[in-house]
């Protein structure tokens, strides 16, 4: 249950730029400079100065080299107070959640009235790196004063010639070294989720993101952003609305030969960046901000990787449902991260299972069937794109705005992401 | 010590060339191994093969043991029942075996034959291992599900036919050997299939690779809940190992180490420097101990106790003086008996206040204890003396919930077994269903399962680690 000390931590408001595939508009915009657009229009949207912030934490999962303190550049290129401190966290695809509920808890502890949180990524600015072994033969000519035999013996060590290639960069599992289409492939044939279930709900997403879009529901959480060529991004680049299962069905399987998994039914390389103003309670009210939600409860879970890779939200779900005191029955709104169709639609059936809940989570019955007017209401990642640090905090604004406008109590979020975790949270309205 | 013709099998041109030739070469399959921890998933996207007779009751067991361990089942006329709730559980929906494209091999097959009885019903044995004994893949499984047949309450005909088990299994380990395949029988009494299913988990992986034809009971003669199976289960235990500087000892030290247990490596004073080293790899303990000595027992017993008990004893240690009965003096005797048999009773007794609840212990019998071997009087009656052991032993500590079992390994690739005469070793070699020899690390993987919380309903008995040796069968 959440505090009613005034501690609590409440969303204000939250904003982000608009997604856009990987290599298109904001192709020469790093994660920095997404975040930077996506927090000036959170700032705005409350009101708030350089001087108001206490603290920022973000999220993201291809963290810039040279800078891996996103957090930290944001908030200095925002210009906000350098006393404002800064941290970044990675949770691969769960990162901007993280985020959040990493500042909900400094809030409630007391460490900060308002932060600025949320998450970015640039899937377009990926880094290629040079192989291990490169790095290591060119470390004698890096350190120190190399001699001329130092060369010679790094160019022996260079060779086969085909080991120096960068290699194209990839998310597989470090551990199992299968990628994550892969994963959810396997997903697919292990839950039995079949191709035509899955490009119908991927149709199901494209339509409500896009009947979202032309209802204006985004409206009050998308930004515009200019790019460095001049281009104003007013909207989402990935959705589709005039897609048909005809359109899904000829698509070509992505990652097996036979397999059921396309792009038409996975989420996209996305580039994009999610920001939330969090605050305590009695700060959103002394400042006269009415907040939109609370965050009542999260959870986070580690599954063999092995196993189901990308499972973790029907097991972090659950155990933010009990945290939160809460069962299915009383959520009315279920945000669940679209990585696949064949993800989603297998957590679902998990979820629905009696089976499932005695052998995976120890309780006598299922945790529930999520009905399909609760679901996604919007649509999802699969429609709107997947920038991997900026989804959690995406997710929060879309839910937190949804319980502010309809007047419904509760939303319950989840996230899978690499390594086998899981995450989730319980939203509730504030009145 | 390398066996060329496991060599020559690897190379697919050689066994070719050996079959296109028609040379009556055996070239045994190089065996599929597991090191480490046994994963969580130890059967992970394995297809296993499933059958039953008419009366089936340990398909459920079968069902959750074959998902939760991540197997693929395929049913072969028997129910889907069963498995319908395990299978949306973990994400294994059983399919029909008809499914499976016919150039597809399996990793398993596993028959529920717990409810034949009479041998009309025997046909059913044929029915289901007919069609499918010749897809197996190379070193595969195959799995047989019983009663004991002096089960009581057993009418004449289902003893008749629980007992045909026996014989049926052997022949089949002994059919497929050359594949690499091994066989293996599991009784379960009636009230202990719940402590089954760690027990099928563990004849399917990779990891009793060497164990083939035989017969294991799992019985309720330990008490004790049912474990959950958990990746390195022996974390925060002890287990002391004698004889542990060397050959089977060491890969013991290791295997129980690997699952998580602080090893108490003890051995002779002479092996220290080997011990010590041994010990400091695992993170371990050593007690140095010639255990011919009566006076050692007490050293092992206080060094069990510096590490605030124990959890598992592995008696390991062992001496032959091999001489024919003719010539064998009553030193040679003496000296073998005091190693292999009386410290081993000694120990026990020494350990007792040392041993925890629910605690292991695994005796190394042989099985030249069970078939005898010319010149091995001494050492055969030390090694069938623990048969026995073991089995009085576990009706003694079964109400602590401490199993007590032995493994009697065959021909395994040792610096005792190099040290063996050309010829004979050959014979050792290939006078078995896997026409090879077994290594320390099979025999390590044996004691490492019985060693397990999992091996609860395993108690009182000899698991024979032999390749399925045609000796003493």
């Amino acid at each position: 249950m959440s505090r009613q000390d005034g501690r609590r931590a409440v969303v204000v408001t939250g904003a982000r730029t608009p997604f856009v595939k990987a290599f298109g508009d904001f192709t020469t915009m790093d994660t920095i400079a997404l975040g930077v657009a996506a927090s000036r229009g959170a700032m705005a949207k409350a009101g708030l100065g350089v001087r108001d912030i206490d603290s920022v934490v973000w999220g993201g999962v291809i963290l810039p080299g040279g800078s891996p303190n996103v957090g930290r550049e944001i908030a200095l290129d925002l210009g906000l107070d350098p006393r404002a401190e800064a941290m970044t966290v990675t949770r691969a695809c769960a990162s901007g959640l993280q985020a959040i509920t990493l500042a909900a808890a400094a809030i409630e502890r007391g460490e900060a009235d308002v932060v600025l949180c949320g998450g970015s990524d640039s899937t377009s600015n990926a880094e290629i790196k040079l192989p291990q072994k490169v790095v290591h033969a060119l470390a004698p000519l890096a350190l120190g004063k190399p001699t001329r035999s130092d060369y010679l013996a790094v160019l022996s060590q260079l060779w086969p010639i085909t080991d120096l290639l960068p290699r194209q960069p990839k998310i597989a599992e470090r551990s199992t070294g299968e990628v994550m289409g892969e994963a959810a492939e396997r997903m697919a044939r292990r839950n039995e989720v079949g191709r035509a279930e899955q490009d119908a709900f991927a149709l199901r997403s494209h339509q409500r993101a896009a009947a979202a879009i032309a209802g204006g529901v985004f409206d009050d959480e998308v930004v515009e952003v200019t790019t460095p060529e001049g281009k104003t991004v007013r909207a989402d680049g990935l959705v589709r609305g005039d897609t048909s299962l005809e359109k899904l069905g000829k698509l070509r399987a992505a990652f097996a030969k036979d397999g059921t998994l396309t792009a038409g039914n996975s989420s996209a390389l996305t580039d994009g960046g999610a920001a939330v103003v969090l605050m305590s309670e009695a700060k959103a009210r002394s400042l006269g901000l009415k907040p939109k939600a609370a965050l009542r409860s999260w959870a986070y879970v580690g599954v063999d990787p092995a196993d189901q890779l990308l499972m973790g939200p029907a097991l972090a779900m659950p155990l933010a449902l009990e945290r939160a005191g809460l069962s299915l029955g009383d959520i009315d709104l279920v945000d669940l991260h679209e990585a696949f169709a064949a993800q989603v639609l297998s957590i679902l059936k998990m979820l629905a299972s009696d089976a499932f809940a005695k052998a995976r989570l120890g309780r006598e019955s299922a945790v529930g069937a999520v009905l399909d007017e609760r679901l996604n209401v919007y649509g999802g990642s699969l429609a709107l794109g997947h920038p991997f640090g900026a989804t959690g905090a995406r997710m929060v604004t879309t839910m937190a705005n949804e319980l502010a406008r309809t007047g419904k109590k509760t939303a319950l979020l989840g996230i899978c992401a690499a390594g086998g975790l899981g995450a989730a949270a319980v939203l509730e309205r504030v009145e | 010590m390398s066996d060329l013709l496991v060599e020559l099998g690897r190379n697919a041109a050689a066994r070719r060339l050996v079959s296109a030739l028609g040379l009556p070469l055996p070239l045994p399959v190089a065996l599929r191994r597991g090191r480490g921890p046994l994963p969580s998933q130890p059967l992970a996207d394995q297809s296993v093969v499933v059958g039953a007779g008419a009366e089936a009751p340990l398909l459920a067991m079968l069902a959750s043991a074959l998902t939760g361990a991540g197997a693929d089942p395929l049913l072969e006329g028997c129910s889907p029942a069963a498995f319908l709730g395990p299978g949306e559980a973990h994400g294994r929906p059983a399919r029909a075996a008809s499914t499976l494209p016919e150039a597809r091999r399996v990793d398993a097959l596993v028959f529920d034959a717990s409810g034949l009885s009479g041998s009309d019903a025997l046909g059913a044995l044929h029915g289901f291992f007919q069609p499918w004994v010749g897809r197996v893949a190379r070193s595969g499984r195959v799995l047989v599900l019983g009663r004991p047949s002096d089960e009581p309450g057993l009418s004449g005909e289902a003893a008749a036919a629980q007992s045909a088990l026996d014989g049926f299994v052997k022949s089949l380990a002994k059919e497929l050997g050359r594949h690499g395949v091994t066989a293996n029988l599991l009784r379960v009494e009636s009230g202990a299939e719940e402590r089954a299913g760690a027990v099928v988990r563990w004849l399917l992986t990779n990891r009793s690779a060497f164990v083939s034809g035989q017969p294991v009971r799992v019985s309720l003669g330990a008490e004790g809940e049912p474990a959950p199976l958990v990746v390195k289960p022996l974390e925060k235990r002890v287990a002391l190992v004698t004889g542990a500087a060397q050959g089977i000892g060491a890969a013991t030290a290791r295997a129980l180490a690997a699952e998580g247990a602080r090893v108490l490596c003890v051995d002779r004073p002479q092996e220290e420097a080997a011990a010590s080293a041994l010990a400091k790899e695992l993170g371990g303990a050593v007690a140095l101990a010639d255990l011919s000595d009566p006076a050692s027992v007490a050293l092992v017993a206080s060094a069990a106790e510096a590490l605030g008990g124990v959890d598992v004893v592995v008696h390991n240690a062992g001496v032959t003086r091999d001489r024919t009965m003719a010539r064998m003096k009553r030193e040679h005797w003496d000296a073998v008996l005091a190693v292999n048999l009386r410290a081993v009773l000694a120990l026990d007794e020494a350990l007792d206040p040392q041993l925890r609840d629910g605690g292991r212990v695994v005796c190394l019998s042989s099985i030249a204890g069970i078939s005898g071997n010319v010149g091995q009087t001494a050492y055969a009656a030390s090694k069938s003396a623990l048969i026995g052991w073991v089995r009085a032993r576990a009706r003694v500590l079964g109400a602590r919930g401490v199993t007590v079992n032995a493994v009697a390994p065959g021909f395994i690739e040792t610096r005792m077994t190099a040290a063996v005469p050309v010829a004979i070793r050959e014979a050792g070699r290939r006078l078995s269903a896997l026409g090879q020899g077994g290594l320390p690390e099979d025999v390590a993987q044996a004691i490492a399962f019985l060693a397990s919380p999992g091996a609860q309903g395993v108690t009182g008995q000899t698991l024979r680690v032999c390749g399925g040796a045609f000796l003493g069968a």
